[in-house]
């Protein structure tokens, strides 16, 4: 399945998903609480610590924080062209330690268990007809279509290479819009006759 | 219909998911600013669906991210991604959409160009922001007007989308009319 | 705006008894959609093992054989389906009609084989464990255990259409509805389905464009532009469906009559 998750058999893969899930939450509640950058850094070493228990694999996880870089560079202009480094620099670690240890949680735990873990919060949506049946057959289907669609993409451009001979245009997007959604259409006729997202439990 | 509907909302879901795919792109005069087509798919959830099945696609998205699945833009999963300095405007995602499907409907006697154009830019610009910016100012420690100027900077790369939605919407909507479900 | 319908009362008497004989009554039955009459006119009772529907594209083959499973009404006549008014029985028609698509993309939901077939076991109302265990015995019975943890997206297309099939069957429909289920396999791959088809205990109704497939059958349906042009044995129907093409590519040579 299409995840972050890392196999693995580590420690942290056999903490369940939902204490590590509570962990993380009481962790960013309570560092809201401190302003020391002291602390912060001793927490983004424990997070980082983390990592490395996981091997080569955990620290090559690390590689997520140039997606961040981005941010976090016009981050630390703006504060120190506004003469505020100690905010900026305390908004960067903070910002880095929990973004970690969140990520720490996804790439340790299979996408099944976290949606287990996760499933009681849905209970109170039966109230309004939405099931926790219908939200797990919503996940399905949404990691089921995210590839199909690609592949539908691949083939247009591949027509309209054949035709124009250039390789890419936002003309593509509206016919890909279409026949993806025909074939949404068919799996939901597909799923009717099979019964259905309510199932035929008597 | 609740199989249809389940499968429209996790259809654009898919679709959000699909264009967190497509690369970044940087244009010259948009400076050294991504431009991503995630938002996009936001506009297109709300215009298509409606409010309420267009923020249900959009939660079930980020849903779906925040289990594991790298479908933020760049290639990010996991719910980390609620913690970083754009966690606001994923908060803001679904209230874009749905706010998009609003203007959907009570557009609805404007031909459908316009009034995407209209919904894509309300929802998709003027909500989304309305919860990015303050998101930012929060993470990043730094004022609002601060967080502002910053996230100005992706204004442009966004009235691109906005066009787009418009003329994704038309099409579509002279292709598979059925597919436009906010006006049916 | 209901969103999510609530559900149906569950409690409701069955209506439909899987092993009735006809299965399935038309009487003067007819479908439109959109303004437009994609079936009309159809009186005929299906009461036989295996049954065939051939026609051009656009004859309403696809829609006839959806009406026998609920996936569309007949908006004037009537039709009974396992010995009840379709629209009293259409709740119960997807645990005694099992429907085989086309495109097998279309109907595998899951990324693995196994929770495939365990889906349509948990639709029967079976716990996510129970299911599971349930999904390995009937593809050992089945003979496919080796496929049980395979990503659907790897299958031959033949081994995708026999999944397809298998999620379908688990359920134990009475009837067994094929939309030209062939269509994207090769020539060996389309007669081990065929072959499969034929050995199940099942009643059977199957739309195909090749002739061949109906060897077997005991009945053929021709529909033409909605109607039914003919009804008999295979030979017969096939043999006056042959001359028929034979004589309109005699006569017709413009692209409108593609």
């Amino acid at each position: 399945m299409i995840s972050v998750y890392l196999q693995g058999d580590s420690w942290a893969h056999q903490v369940p998903a939902g204490l590590k899930l509570l962990a993380v939450a009481l962790a960013s509640l309570a560092l809201f609480q401190v302003t020391s950058l002291w602390v912060y850094l001793i927490c983004l070493c424990v997070v980082l610590l983390c990592y490395a228990s996981l091997g080569r694999a955990g620290l090559a996880q690390l590689k997520l924080l140039r997606a961040l870089s981005f941010f976090l560079v016009l981050l630390a202009l703006m504060h120190w062209y506004s003469d505020t480094l100690h905010d900026g620099a305390l908004a960067i670690v903070r910002l880095l330690t929990m973004v970690l240890a969140a990520n720490f949680v996804s790439v340790t735990t299979r996408m099944d268990d976290m949606m287990a873990a996760v499933q009681p919060l849905f209970r109170p949506l039966a109230l309004v007809g939405l099931s926790p049946r219908k939200a797990a057959l919503g996940v399905t289907l949404v990691l089921r279509f995210a590839p199909h669609m690609l592949v539908v993409y691949g083939m247009l451009r591949e027509a309209w290479r054949a035709r124009t001979g250039s390789r890419n245009s936002w003309r593509l997007l509206a016919p890909f819009a279409i026949q993806s959604l025909r074939m949404s259409d068919n799996v939901a006729e597909a799923l009717k006759a099979r019964g259905g997202a309510d199932g035929l439990s008597a | 219909m609740a199989d249809r509907s389940l499968v429209q909302i996790a259809f654009y879901a898919a679709l959000v998911a699909v264009l967190g795919l497509v690369p970044a792109i940087y244009l010259p005069w948009t400076g050294p600013v991504p431009i991503t087509a995630q938002t996009l798919g936001i506009m297109l959830a709300g215009i298509m669906l409606g409010p309420v099945r267009g923020a249900l696609a959009v939660l079930l998205f980020l849903f779906v991210v925040a289990l594991g699945a790298p479908f933020l833009s760049g290639g990010r999963g996991g719910f980390a991604w609620f913690y970083s300095t754009s966690g606001g405007f994923l908060i803001g995602f679904p209230f874009g959409a749905f706010a998009a499907g609003l203007v959907m409907r009570a557009t609805r006697e404007l031909s459908v160009l316009v009034s995407a154009a209209m919904a894509a830019a309300i929802g998709g610009i003027l909500v989304i922001y309305a919860f990015g910016v303050p998101g930012m100012a929060f993470w990043g420690n730094m004022s609002l007007a601060k967080a502002a100027t910053i996230a100005g900077g992706f204004i442009p790369g966004d009235v691109i989308k906005v066009c787009l939605a418009a003329l994704i919407a038309q099409t579509i909507a002279r292709g598979l009319p059925s597919a436009l479900v906010s006006r049916n | 705006m209901a969103l999510w319908p609530q559900k149906k009362n569950r409690n409701r008497p069955r209506v439909c008894d899987p092993d009735a004989r006809p299965y399935a009554v038309f009487d003067g039955a007819g479908l439109t959609i959109g303004g437009k009459q994609i079936l009309q006119g159809l009186t005929l009772t299906l009461q036989e093992d295996r049954i065939g529907v051939i026609g051009l594209n656009g004859s309403g083959k696809s829609s006839f054989v959806r009406l026998l499973n609920g996936l569309r009404s007949p908006s004037d006549g009537t039709l009974a389906l396992f010995g009840a008014p379709s629209a009293q029985a259409e709740p119960e028609l997807p645990r005694h009609v099992g429907f085989v698509f086309q495109n097998p993309d279309h109907q595998a939901i899951f990324p693995t084989v196994e929770e495939e077939i365990a889906f349509g076991l948990t639709q029967l109302g079976a716990g996510k464990d129970e299911s599971r265990r349930g999904a390995r015995t009937f593809l050992a019975q089945h003979g496919c255990e080796q496929l049980a943890d395979r990503p659907i997206s790897e299958l031959s297309e033949g081994q995708k259409q026999l999944i397809c099939i298998l999620a379908v069957l688990v359920m134990e429909p009475s009837l067994l509805v094929l939309d030209e289920p062939m269509t994207s396999l090769d020539a060996l791959a389309s007669r081990r389905i065929r072959d499969k088809l034929l050995s199940l205990p099942q009643k059977i109704v199957m739309v195909s464009h090749d002739l061949d497939h109906f060897d077997g059958f005991d009945r053929l349906l021709w529909l033409e532009e909605g109607r039914l042009r003919m009804d008999g044995d295979p030979d017969t129907v096939r043999e006056a469906y042959r001359r028929d093409v034979a004589l309109r590519l005699g006569s017709e040579q413009e692209p409108a009559a593609l």
